[in-house]
């Protein structure tokens, strides 16, 4: 296994008080791996992955375990996680153009990235910076280490911020919705090469999306998120062919809209509970179909409603009744191990 | 060649603000009454004597013959006679001007050494106690008055301490240096000679402070609010994302980013203390433009005031191309426009 969340809950400081942000998130990433993290805005996506990189807002309260290889990272200080971060884990942007500094060549914005994590001279450097622009599938490499971002266009960018995070070879790539900003056959692309890189390099990645499109483009598994918690994860395959969670139904549902006209998710009625205000009972609970009475006092616990299928719905009950949280997430390890 | 055809096309532009400016200068200057001749000549000058003068001052052609007078000796270099000094006014402004534009040198050496730190930290910490006690210090060097300043570190460091000389460039008894640029510091260096070089930047630690104390301020202030707008920039979560020290990022890609007001402010001050500051200079007895200036006006030295208007005119000028170039070296999206 490369990543493993265990019981991570974060809390930020939102007018003066803290507000609980995630609650409870337990995910694993194995090695090879796309896992796509999906839900409406604000349900807390960006927030998980810049809690695995821990960069998070000042005055973030930050709960739970995170292995990395083993290696339970959340207690490392500022010091050791500089050097994993870019290194062993690497995190991509939805906006290239923002997520690059102006005022650097991209040349230099990949190399520094070498100058932070590895011992190689100058020299050598630039030669790796031409390898990875060639690895990212841009041609006339030297001239374009030389250009500054602006001077590329948005496809180019993102291909830029690519090559940044794979420097390292990272055995972790965090993608928080990395063709947002670009239109539709550059995503296309960036997508393939995404999918390329992890064969060759072996990686784990997270996806991050609002796009069901491109979570079934590139995704051997699924978790779904809703107000701060995960209410389903799937196969892929699994989760289209069969969502359990009512939640991830109406997600499913808006598809056929989204050919029409380009919704996001989220065209489900109602609003997200703010996270000051979560109700006691199923976040979801409001603006459910299939609501029931116990709904609306306890919080559904995670249940396994189908190979590697997990779905936290009081709708899937577990016959044998209560079984405690940790022997379920065993019993999602167990199956996750081949 | 971008930029040098660039800065060719601001040097041009140079010579309209320039014609505009000395004309406006010299219409005022002879709206303004009081009679040169009269104060050239004395006051126990009689009628006759004043009447001389001020033919051969050439005070009653008219005002555009007299510009276009004062304009074409300009253009040779020559400023006209000081009517109090009674030499050039391009020797007295030989003289004068060194002694700011070192003052001025020193103070904003001092500012930038110690206002962008202070406006890095006190933003990278934001209100935390680093934070509160920098915004505190950059309010009172702005609050402060700057010859209130002088004053009291003149009491306590020269009355009554005793360490730091209070007034002068120089050290009574020392020879100046011989004159190259005019700054002592630097000539002292050029010539190799280290007691003058010594006693010259002891002399400029008292009206260096005073002088850079509200600059620092401003330039704190300003350093802070455009870190703080930096600092939420996407491209700085990728620097960190990269595994990044806090250091690396703030001084690496935070500052440069957040360097353009900042450079502006500098400019700003660095051309209006190049004017020379009659209070520091007042304070500390500097003899610098300042002063001068000031002496010409109350005596009515009217070659003196048109020379230090068009000096400063032309200093401001420069101070802002060097900006507007240094603003195309910092930023690569503007290119020569
Ligand atoms: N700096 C912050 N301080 C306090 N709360 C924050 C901060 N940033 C985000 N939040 C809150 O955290 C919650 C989760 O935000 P997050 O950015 O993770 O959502 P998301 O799922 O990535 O949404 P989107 O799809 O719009 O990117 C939101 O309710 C948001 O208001
Ligand atoms: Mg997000």
């Amino acid at each position: 296994m490369l990543l493993e969340l265990k019981n991570v809950s974060l809390s930020l400081k939102r007018d003066g008080k803290y507000v609980k942000i995630l609650d409870e998130i337990s995910l694993q990433v194995n090695k090879g791996e796309t896992v796509g993290i999906v839900g409406e805005s604000g349900c807390g996506k960006s927030m998980t992955a810049l809690s695995i990189m821990r960069l998070l807002p000042e005055k973030a309260k930050l709960e739970g375990g995170i292995l990395l290889e083993k290696e339970e990272i959340s207690s490392y200080s500022k010091r050791k996680l500089e050097k994993i971060r870019g290194d062993k884990m690497a995190m991509i942007f939805q906006d290239p153009l923002t997520s690059l500094n102006p005022l650097h060549t991209v040349g230099r914005q990949i190399e520094e990235t070498l100058i932070l994590h590895t011992d190689l001279n100058k020299e050598q450097r630039k030669k790796r910076v031409i390898e990875l622009l060639n690895e990212v599938g841009l041609p006339r490499a030297d001239e374009i280490a030389s250009d500054y971002p602006h001077q590329l266009s948005g496809g180019m960018r993102q291909r830029i911020m690519i090559a940044v995070a794979m420097a390292c070879n990272p055995s972790l790539l965090i993608c928080d919705e990395p063709t947002t900003a670009l239109d539709v056959t550059v995503q296309a692309q960036i997508l393939d090469l995404m999918n390329h890189l992890k064969d060759v390099n072996e990686m784990g990645i997270i996806m991050i999306t609002h796009d069901l499109g491109v979570v079934a483009e590139v995704c051997d598994r699924v978790i779904v998120m809703y107000a701060g918690k995960i209410v389903e994860q799937a196969e892929i395959k699994e989760l289209f062919i069969n969502p359990k969670h009512p939640y991830t139904k109406g997600l499913l549902d808006s598809i056929p809209k989204l050919a029409m006209k380009k919704t996001k998710l989220g065209s489900i009625p109602g609003m997200v509970p703010s996270p000051d205000k979560m109700p006691k009972g199923c976040r979801f609970y409001e603006r459910c179909s299939s609501a029931m009475e116990i709904c609306r006092e306890k919080t559904p616990p995670m249940n396994l409603v189908g190979e590697e299928h997990l779905a936290a719905c009081w709708l899937f009950e577990e016959k044998e009744g209560e079984a405690n949280a940790s022997s379920r997430n065993k019993g999602l390890e167990a199956t996750l191990h081949h | 060649m971008d930029a040098l055809r660039y800065t060719l096309k601001r040097i041009l532009l140079m010579i309209p603000i320039l014609i505009g400016i000395s004309m406006l200068t010299f219409f005022i200057s002879n709206t303004i009454p009081g009679d040169p001749a009269r104060l050239a000549a004395g006051p126990y000058a009689d009628a006759k004597v004043i009447e001389e003068l001020q033919e051969k001052m050439g005070l009653n052609d008219p005002v555009y013959i007299q510009y276009f007078r004062y304009m074409k000796s300009l253009l040779q270099g020559d400023l006209g006679n000081s009517n109090y000094s009674h030499q050039p006014v391009m020797e007295d402004i030989k003289q004068y001007f060194p002694a700011t534009l070192e003052l001025t040198f020193f103070s904003m050496f001092i500012t930038i050494l110690i206002g962008i730190p202070l406006g890095v930290i006190s933003a990278s910490k934001k209100d935390k106690i680093a934070d509160q006690f920098a915004r505190v210090l950059a309010l009172i060097g702005v609050a402060m008055p700057a010859f209130w300043l002088g004053i009291i570190l003149l009491l306590f460091f020269y009355l009554k301490l005793g360490v730091l000389p209070g007034s002068g460039r120089l050290d009574t008894g020392l020879a100046p240096p011989e004159t190259i640029t005019g700054m002592y510091t630097i000539d002292a260096i050029l010539t190799g000679n280290w007691t003058v070089f010594t006693s010259a930047v002891i002399h400029l630690i008292l009206p260096g402070i005073t002088q850079a104390a509200v600059t620092i301020g401003m330039i704190t202030r300003m350093t802070r609010s455009s870190m703080l707008e930096v600092l939420r920039s996407d491209y700085i979560r990728t620097a960190f994302a990269k595994g990044g020290s806090e250091r690396r990022v703030l001084y690496g890609h935070a500052l440069r980013n957040g360097m353009m007001p900042i450079m502006t402010l500098l400019g700003m001050t660095f051309g209006h203390s190049l004017g020379g500051s009659v209070l520091v200079e007042s304070v500390f007895s500097w003899p610098g433009l300042g002063k001068y200036a000031v002496n010409a006006i109350t005596y009515l030295d009217f070659p003196a005031v048109m020379a230090v208007t068009i000096l400063i005119a032309v200093l401001f000028i420069i101070v802002n191309l060097v900006i507007d170039i240094l603003y195309q070296v910092v930023d690569p999206r503007l290119n020569y426009e």
